[in-house]
């Protein structure tokens, strides 16, 4: 067993390794962080992670629920540490796990990333509590300067393999699938279906705002839905490497944009946040700043945030950039939403949460978002909707169809059966 | 920069210390049981709270410092200082508008506060400083060991003596022999568990220097809520109707008793809405630390704590507003900005779960005098739940 496979082991544990070995996991993970460029390219099939902020007994709970590394492709979209009680213990073994295997987790930059945000909110005062010394904090905080910006999911699957209920499973997987290909799914932490929808395959609704859905044909008869992979059952390492070549054009659904944050006005296509100088400090304002801390609004074009950095986008903002950089959804983080997930704006963004019961007070529940592998670009056959939607000379993104979501929903780890300290976590209140 | 991580290891070192105080409790009144220390000790948050927000510049508060257990300086975060903020600017602007004439021309009348559950508050000194010398009788109620506290804080900080106008030479300052009983001519600390007043008892006994002819404002900042809903509804009614109530040479009709009965009001800063994802995980956090909020299931709402001021008799005006409210609707934009610019408040939808887990309830009668809270006239509430 390698020194990084027991630190894992350890740290799974939820037990600290020395320093010294903090030092060199920084060292690696920068080496391997520099070699990234501001935004990844991750292939389907991926779990999307969102905010995890030290909850480490929460983050266990993500990996029963998600799969754990390598078996399942995990992007995680920031906010590591802060308010939590195990901000060390969560970040430090998200890394061993990078490190360990590069190809299979992916991790983002959140606001909390950041030297600033980290004194203020609790990261900085763990570190010296628990090392004697800001060493380990300076460590950290020079990995987090080289954490990608944002990622570019492609090769998702537009319909979902639906999930087997395991109380009915003869009637369940066969009843709706005439009615239309499955767009998305919720599960509770038991893995039993909560909620569902159908998209249709073919017709000519008034709803104008899947017109242009209706225009682009019908998915091919060749690869039914229900021949779809999904992702829990895909094979370890399947999607880590191989047609990842240009799967945006050959896939029938539009990339997905992972952020932390949101879009921001300096930004107007995914080439731009490639230009970043990323290695430093989260910025006060500018591009950088934005895509950490913006926020979805339901207002129209551009607003003041309330949070004193970034900006609240509207509805508009979102379609447009969605149209001109051919994605069909953002997936982002940032805010705390009860649900775990909140989808907006015609389901042109989505906000996943993964720290549930925040701060061990806001009685929420957390969720995680798969996105399925597009089997029928698994091989050498490269059909191309995207492009018959050109040759039509409808030069439009909505043409792009949105991938499959699954939602894994679930609650906080019950902290009694999982070993924690006697020292339970007191949440504040005004007394 | 302190740990607020762990807030609950303050818990214990404040367990330790509160030991000390056991020996007044003894000989004073009310012996206080486990439960009840729990709840003493929330006075504690209270107070390691206020120093966390006028460290950062939230609150301006020269007496903070004396009144907090020293070693318990803890940074607390944003959205905690935030609400300390609020809730503290909004009882001062209820009880300033109280205090002050609603017009120039109005003739200046003595008026009176009696603060439920006081412990260390610093509402008295802020106030009396600008009062000098002072048109006020502030009451402040407290267990004893709250109490003592506080007097030996006051024995010992020369400033608190100066805010009060208080000078020992002159001999207007008595204190009684456990050191838990302060009176003066305006200003007084009765060590009283809330639960014994009686209508039996003479008010000169257990509240010596109530005054039961002038307009008076009570305040419960957080402290009938830890009272079961009986025992909270007693102690109101004692204020509503034993002390305050009709006075005994009024025979005639009701409404010759309403016009002979002084101006009441009250002022509640509770917790509501238990019922919801976040409401309910506040009352299990807080049973876990043997925190019950007792009548929190009663007044669940804005509504019902509408409903409980008009029961209770303050039949001109009832209103609340939740924290969330008046942060939006009372802070000025400007004011907004300052504080803001104060800490990185990251976290807005927490803020929002949390601000809205809060409120103000005010109510009032005039009884025989109808400006008494005309300056309450103004000030804007929150309509509906």
């Amino acid at each position: 067993m390698s020194d990084l496979d027991r630190a894992i082991e350890q740290l799974r544990a939820c037990r600290l390794i020395p320093e010294s070995q903090v030092r060199e996991l920084c060292y690696k993970a920068r080496e391997l962080l520099i070699e990234e460029g501001n935004v990844v390219s991750v292939d389907a099939p991926v779990t999307i992670c969102g905010d995890i902020h030290g909850q480490f007994h929460d983050l266990m709970e993500l990996f029963r629920v998600g799969g754990d590394v390598p078996d399942t492709n995990y992007l995680f979209m920031g906010d590591f540490v802060d308010r939590g009680f195990y901000s060390l213990e969560s970040f430090l073994l998200l890394l061993c796990l990078k490190v360990r295997y590069p190809d299979r987790i992916t991790l983002i930059r959140g606001n909390h990333e950041s030297r600033q945000i980290t004194t203020v909110y609790g990261f900085y005062d763990e570190c010296i509590r628990k090392y004697g010394s800001a060493n380990v904090w300076r460590y950290c905080c020079e990995v987090f300067d080289y954490l990608a910006l944002g990622a570019i999911v492609l090769g998702a699957s537009s319909g979902l393999e639906p999930t087997t209920s395991y109380t009915n499973d003869t009637t369940q997987s066969t009843m709706p699938i005439d009615d239309g290909e499955l767009e998305t799914e919720v599960l509770n932490s038991q893995g039993e279906v909560t909620f569902s929808t159908y998209r249709p395959r073919q017709r000519s609704s008034s709803d104008t705002s899947t017109d242009s859905r209706a225009i682009s044909p019908p998915r091919d008869i060749s690869a039914p839905p229900g021949q779809a992979t999904p992702s829990r059952t895909g094979a370890p390492g399947t999607g880590a490497s191989g047609d990842g070549n240009g799967s945006a054009q050959t896939s029938r659904t539009g990339a997905v944009l992972c952020v932390h944050g949101g879009l921001s006005p300096l930004i107007d296509s995914v080439d731009k946040i490639r230009l970043i100088d990323r290695k430093q400090e989260v910025p006060h304002e500018g591009a950088m700043c934005d895509l950490l801390w913006s926020d979805p609004d339901e207002i129209e074009g551009w607003g003041l945030s309330p949070r004193g950095a970034g900006f609240l986008f509207g509805s508009d903002i979102v379609k447009q950039f969605n149209h001109l950089n051919g994605l069909s959804l953002v997936a982002r983080a940032h805010q705390l939403v009860m649900e775990g997930y909140k989808e907006m704006f015609d389901g042109g963004i989505v906000t996943v949460w993964s720290a549930p019961n925040y701060c061990y007070r806001c009685g929420n529940v957390a969720a995680i978002l798969e996105l399925g592998e597009d089997a029928s670009n698994g091989g050498t056959v490269a059909r191309s909707n995207g492009e018959y939607g050109r040759s039509n000379g409808v030069v439009d993104a909505n043409t792009v169809v949105s991938p499959g979501r699954r939602y894994r929903v679930f609650e906080a780890a019950a902290q009694d059966t999982r070993g924690m300290p006697a020292k339970k976590p007191v949440a504040d209140y005004f007394l | 920069m302190a740990a607020p991580q762990i807030p609950n290891l303050n818990t214990f070192r404040r367990g330790r210390g509160r030991g000390r105080g056991t020996g007044h409790v003894e000989n004073g009144p009310g012996h206080p049981t486990g439960k009840d220390r729990v709840v003493q000790g929330t006075d504690n948050d209270a107070s390691v709270s206020r120093m966390s927000a006028v460290e950062l510049r939230y609150l301006d508060d020269p007496y903070a410092t004396a009144l907090t257990p020293s070693g318990s300086v803890t940074r607390r975060f944003p959205i905690i200082n935030r609400g300390t903020y609020v809730r503290t600017t909004a009882i001062d602007r209820l009880v300033t508008r109280f205090l002050s004439p609603y017009s120039p021309e109005a003739p200046i009348r003595k008026k009176q506060v009696i603060s439920l559950g006081a412990g260390s508050d610093t509402r008295i000194f802020r106030l009396f400083s600008a009062r000098q010398p002072p048109d006020i009788v502030y009451h402040e109620l407290d267990f004893a060991v709250n109490t003592a506290t506080k007097i030996q804080a006051i024995r010992s900080t020369p400033s608190l003596q100066r805010a009060l106008g208080l000078d020992s030479s002159r001999d207007n300052v008595t204190v009684s022999e456990a050191g838990d009983a302060l009176h003066s001519p305006s200003y007084h600390i009765h060590p009283v568990d809330l639960r014994s007043l009686s209508a039996d008892s003479s008010l000169s006994e257990t509240l010596p220097g109530v005054d039961r002819e002038l307009p008076t404002l009570l305040i419960s900042e957080c402290c009938l809520i830890y009272l079961s809903p009986t025992e909270a509804a007693q102690v109101v009614s004692f204020f509503t109707e034993h002390v305050f109530g009709p006075s005994s040479e009024a025979t005639a009709g009701e409404d010759t008793q309403q016009c002979s009965q002084a101006p009441l009001g009250l002022v509640l800063y509770e917790p509501i809405r238990p019922d919801d994802p976040f409401g309910r995980t506040m009352v299990s956090n807080l049973a876990a630390r043997g925190i019950q909020l007792q009548t929190l299931h009663k007044y669940a709402s804005l509504e019902a704590q509408r409903a409980r001021l008009r029961e209770h008799g303050l039949s001109s005006g009832q209103a609340a507003a939740d924290i969330d409210f008046i942060w939006e609707r009372w802070v000025s934009e400007e004011e907004k900005e300052r504080v803001s610019s104060l800490e990185m408040l990251d976290e807005m939808e927490e803020w929002r779960l949390l601000a809205r887990h809060y409120c103000i309830a005010w109510g009032w009668r005039d009884g025989n005098d109808v400006e008494a809270f005309e300056g309450w006239s103004t000030i804007q509430a929150q309509p509906g739940e």
